[in-house]
């Protein structure tokens, strides 16, 4: 039977929004193959600050962390199986496409972008899904 | 490649059948592979089977409660879930929806994503989720 692991990617402190904002969350679960990682915002890597900014810098942050923590399993974004970008003004799609793109290996993840309303005053939020 | 099986995933109390009671293109959940993948859920009264409205706090202890009763019904556990998406209908109230949730994952909890949606039938929360089968 598959195990359940706890993804802890201890280089990117920051990025637990358990330990930093009381988010009741893991960074990642290591499951059957996978790893599933939590909602991410733009957040410093080493001490958790919020870095506020456009959805450009937000995601350009955000993918650079997420980035870091698969390389922490010796992964990187090739391996992304699915994306789901979570923006706070459809308005803003081609702009995240732009950044997006630059990330992206190609063939690129499947991916949904949704409309929705973000905490603590972010413009977008993505969370992933890796074959590990 | 072997082709996975692919079985649905049913409640054992059938009051919790929300989309069987209700005719709705959709399964409670659908066993593939390692992983059940359960649909949305909002808050149900396993007594009667109807919509029960009130508060995050409320809606989400009762969603979490018949959360662990399908996954159960189907051979896991809230302890194997992966992942959670989690919507809500504000998030001004993020907080109380996470408070409730840590009472049901108290340790080692699942990777999760919430946002802010706009809901049917005045319903405050709705929670999907992956979880491995087995115990």
């Amino acid at each position: 039977m598959a195990a359940r692991e706890i993804f802890n990617p201890y280089r990117t402190p920051g990025l637990d929004m358990k330990q930093h904002y009381g988010m009741h969350q893991s960074m990642g679960v290591k499951a059957g193959g996978f790893i599933f990682f939590s909602g991410m915002y733009a957040l410093d890597p080493s001490t958790g600050e919020r870095l506020h900014g456009t959805v450009t810098s937000e995601t350009r942050i955000i993918l650079e962390n997420l980035q870091s923590m698969l390389a922490h399993a010796g992964l990187s974004l090739d391996r992304l199986v699915q994306i789901h970008a979570l923006i706070y003004d459809r308005i803003e799609y081609d702009v995240l496409n732009r950044i997006y793109r630059q990330f992206m290996p190609n063939p690129p993840p499947a991916r949904t972008v949704w409309s929705v309303q973000l905490d603590a005053g972010f413009k977008i939020q993505i969370d992933a899904v890796a074959a590990a | 490649m072997d082709q996975l099986t692919r079985a649905v995933v049913e409640p054992k109390n059938p009051a919790l059948n929300a989309s069987r009671n209700l005719n709705l293109p959709h399964s409670p959940g659908i066993r593939a592979g390692d992983f059940i993948f359960i649909s949305g859920m909002v808050s149900v009264d396993p007594e009667t089977g109807e919509h029960s409205l009130g508060t995050v706090a409320s809606e989400t202890r009762q969603i979490l409660s018949n959360m662990a009763h399908l996954l159960e019904s189907a051979g896991s556990s809230l302890q194997r879930v992966v992942k959670v998406n989690v919507f809500i209908y504000d998030m001004l109230e993020l907080a109380n929806m996470n408070r409730v949730f840590a009472e049901f994952f108290p340790d080692e909890p699942p990777a999760r994503t919430v946002c802010g949606v706009q809901l049917s039938f005045g319903f405050k929360v709705e929670i999907e989720c992956i979880a491995l089968a087995g115990h």
